[in-house]
């Protein structure tokens, strides 16, 4: 089942792309095939693709049971929220309440989780940024 | 003569106190990655990437770090598998036949040392192999022209996507996906933008950074939040750590013949350590004869090893000399060397010497420091097993984040990342091998370079792309290896019911 919904969106995205595909035109031609058809054709492969995936006898796919669906949710939220406030917290603290979110997900006590988090938030802002010369944000609520 | 000149300026290179420093880091740190269940040379050398270059090393010193991490991690593999029966990387699986029972035995310390020394040997070969036969094949491939490179780019990715997986289907379209990921952005020869959606942040491409990351590092510590722990006991090595010299005599002739077989099957695109060690396990436990393997024959340990190792390092031929890599891991050091503007390939061998003989060099000097550290160094390594996921995963998180974040400094970056990761578990989770996607990522501007240049000589006349006799072969052998592989299989089915009739 998850095959054949899988198939069906990629069609439908190939399809989006085949349309947004044939617009790109250059002004220039000075050579044969130009930036249009290599796109197009792998677009037009990844449609076939797609259309055999969906007739063919679709494979199992086991997806995890619905608590660690659950789970999984809060650690793509985190992740994002992460990716997000990178800049506006700055790395100490964002890193900080990362570590303390993904240690609670994984089962660690809550002391444990927020002691690692502040080591982590500070041990690498330190290596990264002082020693190794890694430039990063320190967040705009400091400065 | 001319090999050895420059296998000296080579040496040169890997001996500054600098590079060997960086060898030594690669080593420990590949050992860990391969140690820790779950994550393996793939995963260590994409998060170690972006690091590399963010701290400014010289393009010959973070393809040395890089390089060593992969050959640290086909060594540290064969520790978990031993101690706790769960492989370390993919290509240890094999190890644990023979190794976990050995290790029940209470001959832990002699598994790890044999195979320490069985690993040692199949590098070994491999890179005088690649000493031999790379300057070579770099020499004869230096008369390729555009359209014998496309019919190799195509080889190369119907190999890995048929070999990688049950489901060449699965793997066709996912190397497809790869290569029209790296078809946004401007198009380099006529300025036009493709599939940018009018974002600044897509005006230069996905970039393969954000890609490698997000598919390697995100995706797998989703994957790691649903993976529970087995609860299995880490055996702890005690006892006699060495083997004797009876066991060592019972084991030349497996590690000779694994470490030759797990070479050529390196240097195949597609095949890589997994296959070489099951090939190179099953044919030793054929000339054995006997039943002893499975129930902890210290044969079993040598030869998988010795082939996992050999072909690590024999997948660096055809990256080294055609610019086409062979496997994921040297897919995503081939990205690397892009970012730093050099173009992988066979002109490297006289441009660049400094790096591709810097790194050959630096191969044998880390194989040398492996093999010193993965002896009496054994239990710091097998403690990193009793690190928690939840200390381990928030560490990757986060040194991903610094890695991706030090390219370009934005935040779009970021979240493209976790995009990329969750896109990436949905594809793992439905079975869709990720190597092929990296593969053809990393390949695909170069396969649309190449196609418009051939077109371009021949004024758009297509016969120029199978003329040649050697782009004929390889297009035949790409065509024949997606369709016979599944032809064969139904052939087998019918069969079947026949033969049990």
């Amino acid at each position: 089942m998850s095959d054949r919904i899988f198939a069906a969106v990629w069609l439908l995205l190939c399809i989006a792309g085949l349309f947004i595909g044939w617009r790109i035109h250059s002004e220039y031609n000075y050579e044969p095939l130009g930036p249009r058809p290599f796109p197009l054709i792998l677009l037009s492969l990844m449609a076939l693709c797609a259309v055999m995936l969906l007739l063919r006898k679709p494979d199992r796919v086991s997806w995890p049971s619905a608590s660690v669906l659950y789970r999984l949710l809060l650690l793509m939220i985190m992740m994002l929220l992460y990716g997000w406030m990178f800049e506006k917290l700055g790395f100490p603290l964002s890193t900080t309440l990362l570590t303390f979110g993904i240690g609670m997900l994984f089962g660690a006590r809550w002391w444990a989780a927020a002691l690692s988090g502040v080591v982590m938030g500070g041990a690498l802002y330190y290596a990264f940024d002082r020693l190794l010369d890694v430039t990063l944000p320190l967040g705009s609520w400091l400065s | 003569m001319e090999t050895w000149t420059f296998l000296m300026q080579g040496f040169a290179v890997a001996m500054t106190p600098g590079n060997l420093l960086i060898a030594l880091t690669g080593c420990f740190i590949g050992t860990i990655v391969g140690v820790l269940p779950g994550l393996g040379p793939i995963n260590g050398v994409a998060i170690l990437m972006p690091l590399a270059f963010a701290l400014h090393l010289p393009a010959e010193s973070a393809l040395i770090l890089l390089a060593t991490v992969y050959i640290g991690c086909e060594y540290g593999g064969r520790i978990s598998s031993i101690l706790l029966n769960v492989p370390g990387d993919a290509g240890a699986i094999m190890t644990a036949l023979d190794g976990y029972p050995m290790a029940q035995k209470g001959q832990a310390g002699v598994a790890l040392s044999i195979s320490a020394v069985s690993s040692f040997i199949g590098s070994t070969i491999a890179i005088l192999g690649i000493i031999l036969f790379a300057p070579l094949l770099a020499n004869w491939s230096l008369a390729f022209g555009p359209a014998e490179f496309f019919a190799l780019m195509v080889f190369a990715i119907a190999c890995l996507g048929s070999m990688m997986s049950h489901n060449p289907l699965k793997s066709v379209l996912a190397a497809l996906i790869g290569l029209a990921m790296a078809t946004v952005g401007v198009d380099a020869n006529t300025g036009v933008y493709r599939f940018t959606f009018d974002s600044v942040h897509l005006s230069d491409g996905i970039q393969f950074v954000v890609v490698v990351i997000g598919l390697f590092s995100v995706s797998e510590i989703l994957l790691m939040l649903e993976s529970t722990s087995s609860g299995q006991k880490v055996v702890r090595a005690s006892g006699r750590m060495m083997f004797n010299l009876k066991e060592a005599t019972q084991c030349v002739g497996a590690t000779l013949r694994s470490s030759l077989l797990g070479f050529f099957v390196g240097v195949l695109p597609g095949a890589g350590a997994t296959i070489a060690s099951a090939i190179a396990y099953m044919s030793e436990k054929k000339i054995s004869g006997g039943d002893t393997f499975g129930k902890g024959d210290i044969r079993g340990v040598a030869a998988p090893e010795a082939a996992n190792n050999a072909s690590a390092c024999g997948s660096f031929i055809p990256m080294l000399t055609l610019g086409i890599p062979g496997s994921g891991t040297t897919a995503v050091m081939v990205g690397a060397l892009t970012l730093y503007n050099i173009t992988p390939g066979p002109a490297m061998f006289t441009e660049q010497p400094d790096i591709v003989w810097g790194l050959i060099a630096a191969l044998l000097i880390g194989n040398v420091m492996l093999l010193i550290m993965n002896i009496p160094m054994i239990n710091l390594f097998a403690r990193m097993l009793t690190i928690p996921l939840w200390f381990l995963v928030p560490t990757i998180a986060a040194i991903s984040a610094v890695g991706v974040y030090a390219v370009h400094s934005t935040t779009f970056d970021l979240l493209l990342m976790v995009g990329l990761g969750i896109f990436g578990y949905i594809l793992r989770k439905m079975d869709f091998p990720m190597s092929p996607l990296i593969l053809g990522f990393v390949l695909g501007e170069m396969l649309e370079q190449n196609l418009r240049r051939a077109l371009s000589i021949s004024n758009g006349n297509l016969p120029i792309l199978w003329e040649s006799p050697i782009s004929k072969v390889l297009l035949i052998l790409a065509v024949a290896i997606l369709l016979l592989p599944p032809l064969w299989q139904r052939w087998r089915l019918k069969r079947a019911p026949l033969t049990t009739e």
